[in-house]
């Protein structure tokens, strides 16, 4: 079968050559991929400590089209009318003032659970991957750059539907295997790899039953979480089982492996090329990035953390502070290039069917009022090109979640503290 | 008397009654009355004194009652007592409102004064108060998975090797300890970890079931260094010609003059230093530690490919290049660059004084496991700030000084790697694993026993199910069957043991019972998690089967035997971390402009001091006040340098006296919590204040409240943090935490960001006022440096009961009268530690009977952690 020669071109360094779509493989896929009109995406990026807020924010006296950029988001210019920016949006329940991404996308409370001092729900990603994620390979993908203090507790921005912390990757070079390297096992071979992971986990819950008794209620909640743990997997190895005799695809343009070293700057540059990449191959539609603070400004050239830089004055922090913002803008509107570039079978392109917020639970500094949010791409359905003030200062950030997640047409009444849509994103 | 009435109530009665008679009998609760019993016994929530009503009314109910309702407020039917998570969000909103000046609104009355800065500190301190109780377990110990200290040391102790269990979750816990049960969360993704990481650890394991065979190789110091030099003259050289010759000038055209004149145009890397390097007699036996390419390190020493993980042994012949070697310039460190290290850095594994000269050097011993495959390419350097900009800076500067870069300090004539050294631990480990055959046993039935008895000694109190054990033995068949090694199927096994909830989680079931004593085993279990942060040993666990452990005294024999043991430094470093929130010292990234002598060595040397401190308070049974003030100090060779005290030779911590005069001994002088009040560039007096009522004096300010204006309006001027901080004085949100944490702070500003002493500050550095950039344009930029600008200290002021204190050494005096509150702090951590829960309502007895034991024990260490592990609560499990 030519396919599974092809899949032995995995070599670790080679440019990965064109798919055949036409091919034995493809056919399978073919199901999943001619709909009619292009998938729905989201992603969410978090920067963690928040933005420059002097130089960041538009003039709250330029509202709606007719507004300034911002000197930060200059390079964001050729843009300006595709993207929007939204101001007075917040969580009322945030009270850390070192955790940008934490409950970014859950809008939770901390202490919501009487007897707990943590406590988090599912993020907005989640929740739009439990319905967006049925078709890919991959339900979801989270990236989690390496160097990222200034986010808080998690280990990416996504929170399972039990407000327990998702895995990420932490390198592009883990992205780039996850999306595109073929296990070259035969498929025998990971037919029967499969069976031994699920009798493997046959084996521990064997365990965790007679661990079970005996406990009481608090016990056994905390031995619940093991259980469900291990019903994830098998939910994944059930995923995993119908992919396994479907060869991943490769995008149109060859995409190289990245070099293990890339940190900060071409770090964030590579994994945008990466994730136009997946959408090009449809291998999943949501994505999150947790992204690196301390290696971004270090690969600018700050010879601080970005922890210092946060507590920003006048003088070198001031200046890192702005040229991190400026770098943002500068890497969203690469993005955007890719993104704008790239076809859907359609005729549309992914950047009309994508949904992209960029932003942080942290204003600026240590402040939690008024969240720094810019969104962008075509697939909520928003008006772009426009500075959007919410008169309620303490509009829930999570309308917004909640907005986007309705406008992409997931099917959800309400996200974390949202009292509602905002509605003038659309009109 | 206090009062569960909501404010329409209170109205009520207010309006009823003469309003004198019913303020008289109305309660106030004064903050930091934290859980006070009452009169019914119950939980004490946080309750906002009543006296507070007028200001309310006056400033708030106009618009926020039950019928104007304005912005969907309506604080009419709220409670004054916080009891439910709604009344703590609703007051959380009354506070940041009022904090962020948000409220009252700007064309209404305003709140101010007295009356203000009162209802705020009352508002804050009742809140933390809500926020205790409402997250109070009721003494409830969920049940705990082992956190990853406990993870790492456990499979240690199984399988007497180390593990690098970095990818899983860190397990701190916020504003808690890491062996709290309800914190300890489990995923997906880490039961993965665990097998992978299991997996790893076996394959060590039962690699060295045998003595592994040594092997020694020693390298001459001038070749590493004659390539590494040689290798970077032809990096530079073909730099410069592909400048200098676009057209192309092959390498074999190059000649001395134009490899000289590629040095010299070479702003980096000057042909001087390396003129003076080939001049330099010493390079033709050994090599002269030069700081060519910014550091001054010696690459290129690689231990085998096997090495990962195994105890190897590193020896260098080293001299001092010249009696007057400054005393900072006389280390040498070792480590590595793995990957992620930052160019010109360096993964810092031991340091080392050189004492050894020209004429009689010395040979150096450092005993090193790499734990990683990155990790085993060593580099010897001289110590060194940990940044290429400090490096680059270092040699600009004395370049100008003497024309070729800093003169050498340290000569080294080889270097030797030996091992992997015999390590008993993981052949014993061996040894218990693979338990006699029996005669006639076939091969399955051999592994399914050596399976079962790894499994019963896994999970330590529980005994694994046979049905378990046979699934786990179905899978080795059907291995086994598919042609795998039986003794691969087998460790495959023993994977799964190690990522099964017997083994990863604390089981004391309670089998239906409200709470029950726990068994003998399952207390030993508890307290060597308690006391090393390890399952327990065969001692221990003979002691427990004996039934004599849960005996007063044999406890009391065996838990200080068990804090004598290196495995109870788990404890001290564990405990003490989280309890002094110790993460704080690597917050911030420290100016090495500001402050050369803060490299990593001393950072790492500060942190241990903190550490060794404990530890010799434990060893030698001495009271827990001597952390408040003491006439010892705990350092070795480095600190004692940084401190200024004589006499003290080698890298290893132990107790001296502190000589006359030096603001050294205890807590406050040690250079690891100056550093962690600070922010890398100043000291903080907010930061070291608020620590200071933290850690010692148990009187905790609220935590500081988000979205509060930053100070701005001092930018760019060059005041003392005095001057700065008294803007926090005039704003009455501020004024109420600030007049009780600042003026601690500044009798505590004698010691700079990174603890050593000083008479004034220095408000403006003059290097600061110029770039890089603007040095290299501006020749003369020397001449325009302005002065350095300095203000005096003033560290006098008061305690927050009104004491008052002159200077550091009175505040210091002052705090360690305070020994009681102190005392009463620790305790209260310790409990929490050691239970694995938040401390709550329940534990204050048990906290009041520990105290009342301490006290009359001179507040021994042995009296707390005895009265821990003595007390009901401790063997109970409810």
């Amino acid at each position: 079968m030519p396919i599974s020669r092809r899949s032995f071109l995995r070599s670790s360094s080679a440019l990965v050559a064109l798919p055949a779509l036409e091919s034995v493989g493809f056919a399978k896929l073919a199901s999943a991929v001619s709909v009619t009109t292009a998938p729905k995406r989201m992603v969410f990026l978090s920067m963690g400590w928040g933005v420059t807020k002097e130089s960041w924010f538009p003039k709250l006296d330029q509202v709606g089209r007719g507004y300034d950029l911002p000197k930060n988001l200059a390079p964001l210019a050729r843009y300006k009318d595709d993207i929007t920016i939204l101001q007075n949006l917040q969580h009322k329940y945030s009270t850390e003032a070192h955790w940008g991404s934490t409950f970014w996308l859950t809008g939770a409370n901390r202490y919501g659970v009487p007897g707990q001092s943590f406590h988090n729900s599912i993020s907005a990603d989640q929740v739009a991957a439990e319905q967006f994620g049925r078709d890919t390979r991959f339900t979801s993908v989270q990236l989690n750059g390496k160097g990222a203090n200034g986010h808080g507790p998690g280990s990416s921005l996504a929170w399972s539907r039990q407000g327990k912390p998702v895995a990420g990757l932490d390198t592009p070079v883990a992205l780039y295997h996850k999306l595109f390297s073929d296990d070259t096992t035969p498929l025998e071979q990971r037919q029967a790899m499969l069976k031994k992971r699920r009798s493997v986990l046959d084996s521990v819950l064997e365990d965790a039953k007679s661990t079970q008794k005996g406990l009481n209620a608090t016990d056994r909640d905390k031995v619940d979480e093991y259980f469900q743990s291990i019903r994830d997997i098998e939910i994944r190895l059930s995923k995993e089982e119908q992919w396994l005799d479907v060869p991943k695809r490769l995008p149109q343009d060859p995409v190289k492996e990245p070099l293990a070293s890339l940190q900060g700057y071409e770090e964030v540059k590579v994994m945008y090329d990466l994730m136009a990449a997946a959408m090009q191959v449809d291998a999943t539609r949501v994505f999150t990035y947790r992204m690196p603070t301390d290696t971004l400004i270090q690969s600018l050239g700050a010879t601080i953390t970005s922890h210092n830089m946060s507590h920003y004055a006048q003088g070198e922090r001031r200046q890192i502070s702005e040229k991190r913002d400026e770098t943002h803008a500068e890497l969203i509107a690469y993005f955007i290039d890719k993104l704008k570039a790239s076809k859907e079978a359609d005729g549309s392109s992914l950047y009309d069917n994508i949904s992209i917020a960029f932003g942080s639970n942290i204003n600026s500094i240590h402040y939690l009022t008024n969240c720094p949010t810019l969104i962008t791409g075509g697939g909520a359905g928003v008006k772009h090109g426009r500075h959007l003030v919410m008169d309620d200062r303490k509009t829930p950030l999570c309308n917004l979640w909640l907005s986007l997640l309705k406008g992409s047409g997931v099917d959800v009444k309400s996200h974390g503290d949202s009292t509602g849509t905002i509605d003038e994103l659309f009109v | 008397m206090f009062s569960n009435q909501t404010l329409k109530q209170l109205a009520a009665q207010i309006y009823r009654s003469p309003l004198q008679a019913s303020l008289a009998i109305l309660g106030v609760a004064l903050p930091g009355i934290c859980f006070a019993s009452n009169e019914s016994g119950g939980l004490v929530h946080g309750i906002m004194p009543e006296r507070h009503f007028e200001l309310l009314e006056d400033n708030c109910l106009n618009c926020h009652d039950a019928f104007e309702e304005k912005g969907g407020v309506n604080l009419e039917d709220l409670s004054f007592k916080m009891d439910t998570l709604e009344a703590a969000e609703l007051w959380q909103k009354v506070l940041n409102v009022v904090n962020a000046g948000e409220m009252p609104p700007e064309d209404e009355p305003q709140l101010e004064g007295e009356d203000k800065t009162e209802f705020l500190a009352d508002l804050s301190n009742q809140l933390v108060i809500a926020r205790d109780a409402l997250s109070d377990s009721g003494g409830v110990i969920t049940m705990r998975r082992l956190n990853r200290r406990e993870y790492e040391n456990t499979i240690e102790s199984l399988l007497g090797v180390q593990v690098d269990a970095s990818d899983l979750p860190d397990d701190a816990n916020p504003g808690g300890f890491d062996t709290n049960g309800s914190a300890l969360y489990f995923s997906s993704d880490q039961f993965e970890q665990y097998l992978k990481i299991a997996d790893r650890a076996l394959d060590l394991a039962l690699a060295t079931k045998r003595k592994p065979e040594t092997k020694k190789e020693r390298i001459e110091a001038e070749k590493l260094q004659l390539r590494r030099v040689q290798q970077s003259v032809a990096n530079i050289t073909r730099d410069y010609l592909a400048e200098q010759y676009p057209e192309g000038k092959s390498a074999s055209d190059l000649d001395f003059v134009l490899m000289g004149k590629a040095l010299e145009t070479n702003q980096n890397y000057r042909w001087l230093n390396y003129e003076a390097y080939l001049e330099n007699p010493n390079i033709k036996n050994g090599a002269v530690l030069y700081n060519f390419f910014n550091d001054f390190s010696l690459e290129g020493i690689e231990l085998p490919a096997d090495s990962v993980a195994r105890k190897y042994v590193i020896r260098a012949r080293v001299a001092l290049l010249d009696e007057g070697v400054p005393e900072h310039r006389r280390y040498i460190e070792y480590g590595s660059a793995p990957s992620g290290v930052k160019r010109g850095e360096m993964s810092v594994y031991g340091i080392h004084k050189v004492k050894g000269t020209m004429d009689e050097p010395e040979i150096i011993e450092l005993e090193f496991i790499p734990g990683n495959s990155g990790e085993r390419s060593l580099r010897i350097r001289e110590r060194a700030i940990n940044s290429l900009n400090a490096a680059k800076r270092f040699f600009r500067d004395s370049d100008e000084a003497t024309g070729e870069g800093p003169p050498p300090a340290i000569w080294v004539d080889w270097v030797e790697w030996e091992g992997p050294l015999v390590d008993r631990a993981p052949i014993e480990a061996n040894e218990k694993l693979f338990i006699p055959r029996s005669n006639g046993q076939t091969e399955e039935q051999y592994h399914r026993a050596v399976l079962e008895s790894f499994a019963e000694r896994a999970f330590r109190t529980k005994s694994p199910a046979p049905s378990y054990i046979d699934r786990l033995m179905a899978l080795y068949r059907g291995e086994v069957k598919e042609g795998v090694d039986p003794m691969d199927a087998l460790k495959e096994q023993l994977a799964i043991v190690l990522a099964s909830p017997g083994f990863l989680y604390l089981n004391e079931p309670v089998h239906g019972e409200e709470q029950r004593e726990l068994s003998a085993g399952e207390l030993a279990v508890r307290l060597s998690y308690f006391l090393w942060s390890s399952p327990p040993d065969d001692e221990l666990k003979r002691l427990a089967y004996s039934g004599r452990l849960t005996k007063s005294k044999v406890l009391e024999t065996k838990v200080k035997r068990m804090l004598r043991d290196p495995k109870a430094d788990e404890f001290v470093s564990g405990f003490t971390h989280q309890w002094l929130h110790m993460e704080r010292l690597d917050f911030f990234q420290f100016n090495y402009q500001k402050y050369p002598r803060f490299d990593d060595s001393i950072k790492e040397a500060a942190r241990e001091e903190v550490y060794a401190t404990i530890r010799n308070l434990i060893d030698e049974d001495l009271p827990l006040s001597e952390l408040l003030k003491s006439d010892h100090v705990v350092v070795n060779n480095l600190l004692a340098g940084y401190y200024g005290i004589d006499g003290v030779e080698g890298e290893h911590f132990r107790r001296v006296p502190v000589p006359e005069g030096l603001p050294r001994g205890g807590l406050l002088g040690m250079t690891a919590v100056m550093a962690m009040g600070s922010d890398g560039e100043r000291s903080s007096p907010v930061e070291r204040g608020a620590w200071v009522l933290r850690k010692l004096l148990n009187d905790s300010p609220p935590p500081a409240p988000a979205n509060v204006p930053q100070l701005g309006r001092f930018e760019g001027e060059h005041l003392s943090a005095r001057i700065l901080g008294k803007a926090h004085q005039e704003e009455p949100q501020c004024a109420q935490c600030h007049r009780k944490i600042d003026p601690i702070g500044y009798g505590l500003e004698n010691f700079d960001a990174v603890g050593l002493w000083r008479d004034e500050e220095t408000l403006r550095y003059p290097f600061q006022e110029f770039t890089d950039r603007e040095k290299a344009d501006d020749k003369d930029w020397r001449k325009k440096i302005p002065p350095r600008i300095t203000a005096a200290i003033d560290p006098s002021g008061t305690l927050p009961d009104g004491t008052p204190f002159r200077d550091f050494y009175e505040l210091r005096d002052r705090i360690s009268e305070k020994e009681a509150d102190f005392a009463r702090g620790f305790t209260e951590h310790l409990i929490e530690y050691a239970l694995g829960r938040p401390f709550g309502f329940v534990d204050y007895n048990l906290a009041d009977s520990i105290l009342e034991r301490a006290e009359k024990e001179d507040y021994a260490m042995s009296s707390f952690i005895l009265g821990v592990v003595q007390s009901d609560r401790f063997s109970l499990k409810h």
